[in-house]
C-alpha cells in the first residue's frame, strides 16, 4: 500500500462515540486508545492460586461505527480479557457458560494437564448451557499465548471467543536485551459475520431441542452425532443412520468467507494506535486468533523478531513484514528511530477492508507521541507546491486559488485524517 | 426512435459506473414442485397420470435501505390447474414489501388475507371452499382468483407476537376483468409465535380473527359481502421428536339477501354460510429433520335459509426420502347436499400419490430476520 493523503471527512461521530479525537497527540486520544487495547482480567488470590473468572454470553459487537452483529464474547468484550500471570503461578479459571450453546476453553500454547486442555470429547465433555468448569494449571511456558473456545471452533472462534494469555518471566531475556516500558497486545481475527449469524441461529434452535430432550433423558448418541467408538458408529450406519457430513447435514453448507478483519475486535477506523517516543523500544505481542494469515507490514521501520509462539528467539532478527498465520504468536520489538506517524497494516490488502470496502480492517498506526504538532500541519510540510509554496520547485500560484484549494480539500489543516472510502 | 436509442445509450453509460458499485441484494429462491397421480371416483374431474398444478417458483431480492428498513422485491409464478382458464403459467406474486421491526407495507399481487392459517394438505386449495373466503366476483373457474389479488397491506407488529393488519384488495372480476379498483377491504388481528419457537409452546401457537368486506354493492345489490374468520393452532404435544398440533379455522359468511338459490358459483360465494375446518398433524423428527408427517382433518359447511351443507374429510401422509424430497399420499372425500349437489356433484373420492420437492434458500445473506432467535432473544439489530 502506498502512503496516501487521507481525504477530509470533517468531525464524525456515531451514536455519541467519537472515535477520532481532533488531535491524535492529545491526552484524550491516548485515553480513547486505552479502550482499544486489551483489557486486563483481575484475579483473586486464594490459597496460593490466582483465581480468574471468565463467563461467556451472547453480545452485540460493533467492529466499526455503524455496523453491529451478534457474537459470542468472554466477559462482554472482544477479544476476551487478557490473563497475565507469572511463569510458575498456580492458575485457576472458573468458566461460566451463560449461553444456550456448548463451549470449552483451550489454552493455546500452554503446558496444561491434559484434562485441562479444553478439547471436547478428547479431554473433557463440553461445558453445557448454564454450567461451570474449573480449569487449573501451572502457568508455563513463558511467553505470548492465547485462549479460545474449542467447541464448534469454526464458528465460535470467529464469533469472538478468544483472548490473550501472557506468561511473564521476571528474568525476561527479551526485556534485558531490548529494554522497554510500554508493550501492546494485538489480537488479530477475521470474521464472516453472515456465517456467524446463520450458525448461531441454527445452533441456538438445535440446542433448545437438545436441552429439552436431555432433560427427559431422550437424547441419544445418534441425535448428538457422538459415538463411543468406531463399532458403535458402524452399527448405527447399518441401522439406517446417515452421518451429518453426508446427506443429513443440519448446519450451514458453505464454509465461511471473511468479510470483516479486526485487531483487538476492531476494524479501521476504530483500530488501536501504537504510541512510541524517539529512542524508545516498545514490545508488540502479535496473536492470530483467526483463520486467515495476516502479512503485517510496518512503514518506516524494521522491527526485531524476538519470540515465536512465546518462545524467546536465541538470535533475534530484523524484518519489516511478518506473516502471522492462524494460531501463531510473534513478539516484536520496535525501536523508535524514525519520528512520524507510520501505518502498520496487513499487506494482503483484501484484509484492509470493511465488508468489501477499502480502507478498513487491519489498518493501524505507529504514532510518535513526541512528534511536534507543527509537523502535522499539511500546508507547512506537504510536498505539494499548490499547498506549500516552500515545497521543492516553486510554482506560480495565485494566492486566491491556493485558499480555495485548501478549503476544498482539507477542513482542518492537519494530518492524519480518517478516510472511509476512496 | 433514434433519439430514444441515444437516450437509452446515454442513460446506460451514465449509470453503469453506479450500477457496478451496487451492494448485491440477498437473493432468495423458493421452489415447490408438486407432482401427483390422481384417481378420482365419482368426480367431474378426470383421473390424471401426472398433475403438476400448484408447482411454483418464487424469486426474492432483499436489501437494507439507507434508513435500516428492509425492502423485498418478489416475483413468482405457478402452474395452475389444467382447466383453470389461466393458461400454462400464472404469475401469482409480483410485489414489493418494505418493513422494519414493527411495520410491514406490501403492495402488488400476492396472497390475500382470505385465510389466516396454513393447513397441511397436499395442495393449498384442497379444502378451498372450507378454508378461504371465496371471491364473490369470480365464476369459480379456478382457485387462484380466491387466493391471490392485487393487494395493499399494512401490518403493525406489537411485541413481536401481535399482528394488526389493514388491507385492501383488487380481486379479479370475471364480468369486468379490466377493473383494477379497490373492491375489498379488511382488518385482521393475530397473535402468532415466531417460527423458531412454535414447537415448544405449551399450548397456543397462534390465534386470530379477521373481518373481510367485498364491495359487491351495485345497482341490483344493496350491500357488501362480509366475512368473519376465526383461526387458531394449538400444540397438543410440544415435543421436538414427536410433535402434534391441531389447526382450526371457522368462517362466517354474512351473505347477501339477494343470493339464496345457488344459481351459479357467484351465488354460492354470496350465500350466508358457516364453515369449520380442522386438522390434526403429527410430525416425526428424529435427527432434527423431518422423517414423516401424518395429518387427518375434516370440515363442515352449512348454509342458512337452505337445506344445504357440505362435508370434507382429508387424510395424508408424507415421508421424507431425502433432503427437500417427500413422497406423499392423500385421500380426500367430499359430500355435497342440497343445492350444493347441483353445483359440485353429490360426492367425490380422490386418492393422490405425489412427489413433493420443496426448496428455500437465501444467497448472499446479509442481515437477520425479525424473528430469528438472535433478534428475538438477544436484542434486535436494525
Amino acid at each position: 500500500m502506498k502512503r496516501r493523503d487521507f481525504l477530509t471527512t470533517g468531525a464524525i461521530s456515531t451514536a455519541g462515540m467519537i472515535f477520532f479525537p481532533g488531535n491524535l497527540l492529545s491526552n484524550s486520544a491516548k485515553t480513547e486508545n486505552k479502550k482499544r487495547l486489551v483489557q486486563s482480567l483481575e484475579y483473586k488470590m486464594n490459597d496460593g492460586w490466582k483465581e480468574f473468572e471468565l463467563y461467556i454470553d451472547i453480545h452485540i459487537h460493533e467492529p466499526a461505527p455503524g455496523y453491529k452483529y451478534h457474537t459470542l464474547a468472554f466477559n462482554d468484550m472482544i477479544p476476551g480479557p487478557e490473563i497475565r500471570v507469572k511463569a510458575g503461578d498456580k492458575v485457576r479459571v472458573k468458566f461460566i457458560n451463560k449461553t444456550d450453546l456448548n463451549h470449552t476453553i483451550h489454552w493455546h500454547g500452554m503446558y496444561v494437564p491434559w484434562r485441562m486442555d479444553g478439547v471436547p470429547f478428547v479431554t473433557q465433555l463440553p461445558v453445557m448451557p448454564n454450567n461451570t468448569f474449573i480449569y487449573e494449571f501451572i502457568a508455563e511456558p513463558e511467553g505470548t499465548h492465547f485462549y479460545h473456545c474449542h467447541w464448534g471452533t469454526l464458528m465460535h472462534m470467529q464469533a469472538g471467543m478468544f483472548g490473550s494469555l501472557i506468561v511473564e518471566n521476571d528474568d525476561d531475556i527479551i526485556k534485558k536485551r531490548f529494554p522497554y516500558t510500554r508493550e501492546y497486545t494485538l489480537v488479530y481475527s477475521s470474521h464472516d459475520t453472515n456465517y456467524v449469524r446463520e450458525e448461531m441461529n441454527g445452533m441456538l434452535e438445535r440446542m433448545k431441542q437438545r436441552s429439552y430432550l436431555m432433560k427427559q433423558g431422550r437424547f441419544n448418541h445418534e441425535q448428538w452425532a457422538v459415538f463411543d467408538n468406531k463399532e458403535q458408529l458402524e452399527q448405527s450406519i447399518e441401522n439406517g443412520y446417515v452421518p451429518p457430513y453426508a446427506t443429513n447435514r443440519r448446519s450451514n453448507a458453505e464454509l465461511p468467507q471473511a468479510n470483516w478483519f479486526t485487531v483487538n475486535g476492531k476494524s479501521y477506523p476504530s483500530t488501536p494506535y501504537l504510541f512510541i517516543k524517539e529512542k524508545e523500544n516498545i514490545r508488540v505481542r502479535l496473536i492470530n486468533a483467526g483463520a486467515e494469515t495476516h502479512n503485517l507490514h510496518l512503514h518506516g521501520h524494521d522491527f526485531w523478531m524476538v519470540a515465536d509462539d512465546g518462545v524467546p528467539l536465541e538470535h533475534p532478527w530484523k524484518r519489516n513484514t511478518v506473516p502471522l498465520a492462524p494460531g501463531k504468536t510473534y513478539d516484536i520489538i520496535i525501536e523508535g528511530k524514525n519520528r512520524g506517524i507510520w501505518t502498520f497494516h496487513d499487506h494482503d490488502v483484501r484484509k484492509v477492508t470493511n465488508n468489501g470496502l477499502y480502507p478498513g480492517g487491519n489498518l493501524l498506526a505507529l504514532v510518535y507521541d513526541d512528534l511536534p504538532e507543527d509537523e502535522l500541519i499539511i500546508t507547512k510540510h506537504s510536498g505539494n507546491p499548490m499547498l506549500n509554496p516552500k515545497a521543492g520547485m516553486k510554482m506560480d500560484m495565485k494566492s486566491g486559488k491556493n485558499n480555495n484549494m485548501k478549503k476544498m480539500l482539507f477542513g482542518d489543516d492537519k494530518l492524519p485524517k480518517i478516510a472511509l472510502d476512496e | 426512435m433514434k433519439k430514444l436509442k441515444l437516450f437509452i445509450a446515454f442513460f446506460t453509460v451514465l449509470t453503469s459506473g453506479i450500477l457496478t458499485s451496487q451492494i448485491t441484494p440477498e437473493f432468495e429462491i423458493g421452489a415447490k414442485g408438486v407432482v401427483s397421480g390422481n384417481l378420482n371416483i365419482n368426480s367431474e374431474e378426470s383421473n390424471a397420470v401426472s398433475d403438476f398444478s400448484d408447482t411454483q417458483l418464487l424469486l426474492g431480492l432483499k436489501q437494507k435501505l439507507y434508513s435500516s428498513w428492509r425492502s423485498d422485491f418478489v416475483v413468482g409464478f405457478q402452474f395452475p390447474d389444467a382447466n383453470s382458464n389461466l393458461g400454462q403459467v400464472y404469475f401469482n406474486n409480483v410485489f414489493i414489501k418494505v418493513e422494519d421491526l414493527k411495520n410491514i407495507f406490501k403492495i402488488g399481487r400476492s396472497t390475500a388475507l382470505t385465510i389466516l392459517n396454513e393447513f397441511p394438505t397436499l395442495r393449498d386449495d384442497d379444502a378451498m371452499k372450507f378454508i378461504y373466503t371465496l371471491n364473490p366476483f369470480s365464476n369459480g373457474d379456478n382457485t387462484e382468483r380466491d387466493q391471490y389479488a392485487n393487494v395493499l397491506e399494512y401490518t403493525r407488529i406489537v411485541k413481536q407476537r401481535v399482528l394488526i393488519s389493514l388491507h385492501g384488495e383488487n380481486f379479479y372480476k370475471n364480468d369486468s376483468p379490466d377493473d383494477f379498483k379497490l373492491n375489498s377491504m379488511g382488518f385482521a388481528l393475530q397473535y402468532r409465535i415466531p417460527e423458531s419457537q412454535k414447537w415448544n409452546r405449551n399450548f397456543l401457537q397462534d390465534i386470530g380473527i379477521s373481518f373481510n368486506n367485498y364491495f359487491t354493492n351495485n345497482k341490483s345489490i344493496k350491500s357488501s359481502l362480509k366475512y368473519l374468520i376465526f383461526s387458531t393452532t394449538l400444540n397438543l404435544k410440544p415435543d421436538p421428536i414427536n410433535f402434534i398440533d391441531f389447526k382450526f379455522q371457522s368462517i362466517y359468511n354474512f351473505g347477501l339477501t339477494e343470493s339464496t338459490n345457488f344459481a351459479d358459483y357467484s351465488d354460492y360465494t354470496r350465500s350466508k354460510s358457516t364453515s369449520m375446518f380442522g386438522m390434526i398433524r403429527y410430525i416425526k423428527q428424529k435427527y432434527e429433520r423431518l422423517d414423516y408427517q401424518i395429518s387427518v382433518g375434516a370440515g363442515y359447511k352449512t348454509f342458512a335459509d337452505t337445506d344445504t351443507d357440505q362435508l370434507i374429510f382429508v387424510g395424508n401422509a408424507f415421508y421424507r426420502v431425502g433432503d427437500n424430497f417427500d413422497l406423499g399420499v392423500q385421500y380426500r372425500y367430499t359430500k355435497n347436499n342440497g343445492l350444493a349437489k347441483n353445483l359440485f356433484g353429490e360426492n367425490e373420492n380422490r386418492i393422490q400419490l405425489a412427489f413433493v420437492y420443496s426448496f428455500d434458500k437465501v444467497f448472499n445473506k446479509q442481515f437477520d430476520n425479525r424473528n430469528s432467535i438472535l433478534n428475538l432473544e438477544h436484542k434486535y439489530i436494525k
